[in-house]
């Protein structure tokens, strides 16, 4: 079989390729349609138990294993009147650098309440870098039905290990902020 | 009790040959293993374990295998014995499994705190249970628990079910401390460290048992929930709150310090230091002057630094001559001395004095004779090895704490004998069970010549002239008249080696470094001509620029200035133009009334200074300086010896004192050098070993008390450890731990006051008066006492101190 | 409950007397304060402290180590049960639970009128005589329920009882009393060790046993 000219021999790549499945993804038009896996290593959440207390308690061990140095806490004690977490520490500050994080995950695993895990979010681009360090308010988990923002109390009756042995199941009405917490945010200059 | 002189050779010891896990070697007979183990660099693991406390065996950890004893021993208990065939975990199963059986034990009722806790990170039990514990705990039952955590006083907290039982902080108290208010109550599973019933742990020293605690069980208030160990970044510092002249490590985190710990210095503080050293850090904060000032139509604005740097330069250059220079007792030596070479230099004036507390031409003198440029000594060497100490006008727990600890493991190792001149048996005293002279205030100088010449002091003499006897003075014997003559003339006769122990960190090197007005740098003498030349030669000038006259000390400038003020005489030249004030408070000075107006009156004033004061708010320049947390310097503690340190906070941007005296010289074009630290230090270094002559000690005769009138009393009164002190604003927690403000007397002092059955009593003076709860003590009769500078009860501001005659009357009950 | 007085002072220097260091005193003068106020309150704390010059920390150690000392008002009687391994065999327990229900009261605890303090004790060294219940620290040898309840009953209704060695009970204060004055005259009432205590010796002596010669070693 005579040999094709080079010339012509190279568009059979072309017309091969042209009957494939196209590997090319619409984004951000089509973002949807292909979601990350489920493991995906995405933007960091703070979770919350479900009554709405804040699960970190500041230990600053996800720091610790940090190994872009991207994460800042610093601890604080719960009050009677100003309670964020069950026990007697939270996470007075919580900041995530994303311009130095790697999303390796070793935090996930430091932390020993579970409080920090990542969801799949990956859009984190911005224009300047101020932006990118993410405060504690912005890593909380949303308020689920059945949560209450903090500060409150810890459901009357329980304890922090109540708390870790899954008894708590949501907030109940007098952890509603017309407490303990309404002084709080008395203090705050907010009206409840 | 014999005392056998300290014996200053080295002397053969008697040796063992043991063998530690194969390896055979010598050591002194008497060593416990585990201190064996440790010179060979085997470690044990331990917690109850310290080397300056007494053996106890309480945690058994340490479990290890000699050969011949069928059980295992505690190493830290054990000394060893020629022979000795010793195996630890490293070679012996025997010793492995007991110690991995003794973690399990101790880790029984432990918490899952780490993640919470303060000491997770730098914790003996993590640390040892990864290294000897067996990773699968087998307890599955449920663990003892108590609430958490509980007082113990106000700074101290205590989580009990952390707690190992190991008693280190209840022997500290006990054994080093002397302060026994902290005892492990309770038996078996229950047993638990505790106090009495509201009688909180309020000992001078509380914070060591934290830094000692191989747990997390004892946390401060202060630091609790602060930072994780590896956020901080750790300097080794000396303390800048008294002349003991701590080693300590500071430890910051983002610019800002979280916490001070005792650092080890087996010469001076060894593991130990106090509560002020430990927690009075955050007035560094707080009332910061954070710019230059100068003042404009009657008001202070801000200004940048050349332009306050020029206004100063000029005042202060149109005083040249005519200026005086306060400094106070706060400066490191580096500073100090650059205040000492600027007044000489650039303001060519002696009129420089650190002293802004009670003081006289008769302590200068002395200081001149007996202190000033020495070398080392007494040391706290000599007080661990001294037959005898005598101390007079020193209250050693309140004014140098550490000198306490060294006088009270003396007592307890080779039964030191103390005596004090004191017009009060304070609680130190007897800690040190030191035979009390009870000595009306202002009779010191009587006192210290009965024993050279009395009848009652042959005994004292006798012990005084023992090898190695010490006799250690206060500041405040400074005001009392012949007092200092009198110690002199007493050391002169006995032989015994004699220190004097200021209270402020910055007195030693500020005498040293010259900031007096008869000395130059190194104890030289101003009328000196031959040390003006060595002096000038090191500062590069011919030595006629150098003022020869002997200089106005402070009250002497106060006093100037109040005379150019009262002449009201527009055309005569003041004798005082303009004053150079560093970081003091007026409130300090015994005359502060009269101060407050010299720096009202005074034509130019310039403060250096960290923060906003009485001094600031007058002045018409003000430069803000470094705390000594940011910068880098020294202080001289009250042995004569050198405690440099670096900067903590290096992020900080705040200037030393030196490097802004350096700026205004270079703009009065006075050779002055680059006034940083390590300029400073080498000139000074150079300028400090010398054969100087010395002033003779000073011949003022001594003079009794004088007897109060009825209703009357002499005041003996010193500032409390802990108290309304400038350095320790800021702490609650550490101020809920001072010692009650109360006036003591003795009960006949009381009757013949006719206050006996009072619950209070106000002391009186022409200025002011002060009232307080009674308390009837060991004081001498004729004298109450009562703090100089407690919250309520602030002697200075009514005109009365150490000696002052005051009235007393009751309240009622 | 009484407060402590000067003469309760008085006594403690007294007992301070018979050593040679003043804190060596602390346990008889803690009895002493409990014999006065029925329990170790904090104002007993801090009188020992004061006498002895001792903290009250240190105080409060010894007070809450040993478990003579109480730390609520103990009231009249203090009744103790062994439930130790012999007089458990021997039916301690049963001894025990029965009194238990007639006071109403468990381990450390008073009835409702505060009149029986009930407590196990360990080991009073009276298996010979086991079950062994006491009555203010006095004996009452090989007891049953129904007898340990009897002398409940007894006491309750304010009849003389005697222990099984002699002794008649007075009550929980005096016995405190007596702890930190043991020469109150009342030593030689009761009787000698009875032959049971002494039928291991009487079998050695029979046998002509003796005790072994101490060796080298333990020396």
């Amino acid at each position: 079989m005579p040999e094709l000219p080079p010339a012509v021999r190279g568009f059979g790549v072309t017309f091969k390729t042209m009957f494939k499945k196209v590997v090319t993804e619409q984004y951000p038009e089509q973002a949807d349609r292909f979601p990350p896996k489920p493991r995906f290593h995405g933007r960091h959440q703070l979770n919350r138990w479900p009554d709405g207390l804040e699960k970190c308690v500041g230990c600053e061990l996800c720091a610790w294993a940090c190994p872009a140095d991207a994460i800042l806490v610093e601890g604080a004690d719960n009050t009677d009147t100003e309670r964020f977490s069950p026990g007697e520490r939270y996470g007075r500050v919580y900041q995530i650098n994303y311009l130095r994080c790697i999303f390796c995950g070793l935090c996930i695993e430091a932390c020993p309440t579970r409080a920090l895990t990542m969801t799949n979010v990956y859009e984190l681009a911005d224009d300047n870098r101020a932006d990118l360090i993410f405060e504690k308010s912005e890593l909380l988990a949303p308020l689920l039905p059945g949560m209450i923002a903090p500060p409150h109390s810890m459901v009357p009756g329980t304890t922090e290990k109540d708390y870790y042995a899954g008894q708590v199941s949501g907030s109940v009405p007098e952890q509603e902020p017309d407490g303990d917490a309404a002084i709080w945010f008395e203090k705050q200059g907010y009206k409840a | 009790m014999t005392l056998a002189p300290h014996q200053t050779s080295v002397q053969p010891v008697d040796t063992v040959t043991v063998s530690v896990d194969g390896i055979e070697v010598r050591v002194p007979k008497g060593m416990l293993i585990i201190r064996v183990a440790e010179l060979m660099g085997i470690e044990i693991p331990r917690f109850c374990d310290h080397p300056l406390l007494d053996p106890v065996a309480a945690c058994r950890m340490c479990l290890i295998e000699i050969d011949g004893q069928g059980q295992p021993q505690p190493a830290c208990a054990q000394t060893v014995t020629d022979g000795m065939v010793i195996k630890t975990q490293r070679t012996s199963e025997l010793a492995k499994e007991a110690q991995e059986g003794v973690m399990e034990f101790l880790l029984l009722n432990h918490p899952l705190d780490c993640p919470v806790c303060d000491k997770g990170g730098e914790c003996p039990l993590q640390n040892q249970a990864m290294t000897v514990g067996r990773p699968e705990a087998r307890f599955d039952e449920k663990r003892r628990t108590f609430p958490k955590p509980i007082n113990v006083s106000a700074q101290i907290l205590l989580d009990r079910e952390r707690c190992v039982s190991c008693a280190r902080c209840t022997r500290f108290a006990d054994q080093i401390a002397g302060d026994p208010m902290l005892e492990l109550l309770e038996r078996g599973a229950q047993q638990q460290v505790g106090i009495g019933p509201d009688a909180p742990f309020d000992s001078y020293y509380s914070g060591n048992t934290i830094q000692i605690c191989p747990v997390g069980a004892l946390t401060s208030s202060l630091y609790r929930f602060r930072s994780r160990p590896f956020d901080l970044v750790s300097t080794p510092t000396a303390c800048e709150h008294c002349a003991s002249g701590c080693a300590l490590r500071t430890d910051v985190r983002r610019g800002v310090i979280t916490r001070r710990l005792a650092w080890d210095d087996p010469e001076v503080n060894e593991d130990w230091n106090c509560d002020k050293g430990r927690f009075a850090f955050l007035y560094t904060a707080d009332g910061r002057v954070e710019t230059p000032l100068v003042r404009e139509d009657g008001r202070l604005r801000v200004a940048s630094w050349p332009e306050a740097l020029d206004t100063a330069a000029h005042g202060l250059a149109a005083a040249r001559g005519r200026a005086g220079v306060l400094t106070g007792g706060r400066l490191t030596r580096e500073d100090a001395y650059a205040y000492a070479k600027f007044a000489r230099l650039a303001l060519g004036t002696n009129d420089i004095d650190f002293r802004n507390r009670v003081s006289g031409d008769e302590e200068a003198q002395f200081l001149a004779s007996m202190v000033a440029g020495r070398r080392l000594g007494p040391t706290y060497s000599d007080l661990d090895h001294a037959p005898l100490v005598l101390l007079a006008g020193l209250e050693t727990e309140d004014e140098s704490p550490i000198i306490f600890l060294r006088l009270r493991k003396a007592v307890r190792s080779h039964g030191l004998r103390v005596q004090a001149i004191s017009a009060v048996r304070t609680r130190s005293l007897d800690k040190l069970q030191a035979s009390w002279w009870a000595c009306q205030p202002g009779n010191e100088a009587w006192a210290l010549r009965q024993i050279i010449d009395g009848p009652q002091g042959a005994d004292a003499l006798a012990g005084l002239r023992q090898p190695g006897a010490v006799i250690l003075i206060g500041e405040r014997l400074a005001g009392v008249p012949g007092a200092l003559s009198a110690a002199a003339a007493l050391a002169d006769a006995t032989g015994a080696k004699l220190g004097w122990v200021p209270r402020r960190a910055g007195e030693r090197g500020a005498l040293d470094a010259g900031a007096l007005p008869g000395l130059l740098p190194g104890g030289r003498q101003v009328t000196d001509e031959g040390a003006r030349a060595q002096v000038a030669a090191v500062w590069g000038v011919r030595s006629d620029v150098l003022p020869s006259r002997i200089g106005r000390s402070s009250s002497q400038v106060i006093a100037a200035i109040r005379s150019d003020a009262a002449r009201a005489d527009a055309d005569s030249e003041p004798a005082v133009q303009a004053l150079l004030v560093a970081g003091l408070d007026v409130e300090d000075s015994p005359e502060a009334g009269a101060f407050r107006q010299a720096l009202d009156e005074v034509p130019f004033l310039v403060a250096v200074s960290t923060h906003h004061n009485e001094v600031t708010e007058r002045a018409d320049v003000v430069f803000p300086s470094a705390v000594v947390a940011e910068k880098a310097g020294g202080f001289t503690d009250w042995e004569g010896r050198v405690r440099s340190f670096g900067p903590a906070i290096r992020e900080s941007s705040s200037v030393a004192d030196g490097r802004i005296l350096a700026m205004v010289a270079d703009v009065m074009e006075v050779p002055f050098g680059t006034g940083d630290v390590a300029s400073l230090r080498a000139e000074l270094d150079s300028l400090t070993p010398s054969t100087v002559t010395r002033a003779a000690a000073p011949q003022v005769a001594s003079s009794a008390a004088p007897t109060p009138e009825s209703g009357y009393a002499l005041l003996a009164t010193w500032r409390l450890l802990l108290d309304r002190g400038r350095l320790q604003e800021g702490e609650p927690h550490l101020a809920a731990t001072a010692r009650p403000t109360e006036a003591v007397m003795s009960r006949a002092t009381a009757n013949s006051l006719g206050v006996a059955n009072a619950a209070t009593v106000t002391l009186s003076t022409a200025r002011g008066s002060v009232t307080l709860p009674l308390a009837i003590g060991d004081v001498a009769d004729g004298a109450v006492w009562a703090p100089l500078n407690s919250e309520g009860c602030a002697l200075l501001g009514i005109g009365a101190t150490y000696g002052s005659v005051v009235r007393v009357t009751g309240g009622a009950r | 409950m009484n407060p402590l007085t000067e003469q309760t002072r008085a006594s403690m220097a007294e007992i301070i007397h018979r050593y040679p260091h003043k804190r060596s005193a602390i346990m008889p003068i803690l009895h002493l304060a409990q014999s006065v106020q029925d329990e170790i309150t904090p104002e007993g704390i801090a009188m020992v402290a004061e006498v002895l010059d001792l903290t009250t920390a240190e105080v409060n150690a010894v007070a809450t180590f040993y478990t003579m000392y109480k730390r609520s008002p103990v009231g009249k009687h203090h009744i103790g049960i062994c439930t130790n391994t012999l007089c458990a065999l021997l039916g301690g327990d049963a001894v025990y639970d029965a009194v238990s229900e007639r006071l109403g009261a468990g381990h450390n605890q008073t009835d409702v009128d505060g009149t029986f303090w009930l407590e196990r004790i360990e080991c009073q060294a009276a298996c010979t005589h086991a079950p062994v219940m006491t009555v203010d620290w006095e004996f009452m040898d090989c007891q049953t329920p129904a007898s340990a309840v009897e002398v409940i009953d007894r006491l309750a209704r304010g009849e003389m009882v005697v222990s099984t060695r002699g002794p008649a009970i007075r009550d929980f204060q005096a016995t405190e009393h007596t702890l930190a004055f043991p020469d109150d005259g009342l030593a030689g009432e009761g009787g000698e060790a009875d032959a049971i205590m002494l039928a291991g010796l009487t079998v050695a002596n029979q046998r002509g046993m003796s005790a072994p010669p101490a060796t080298a070693q333990g020396a």
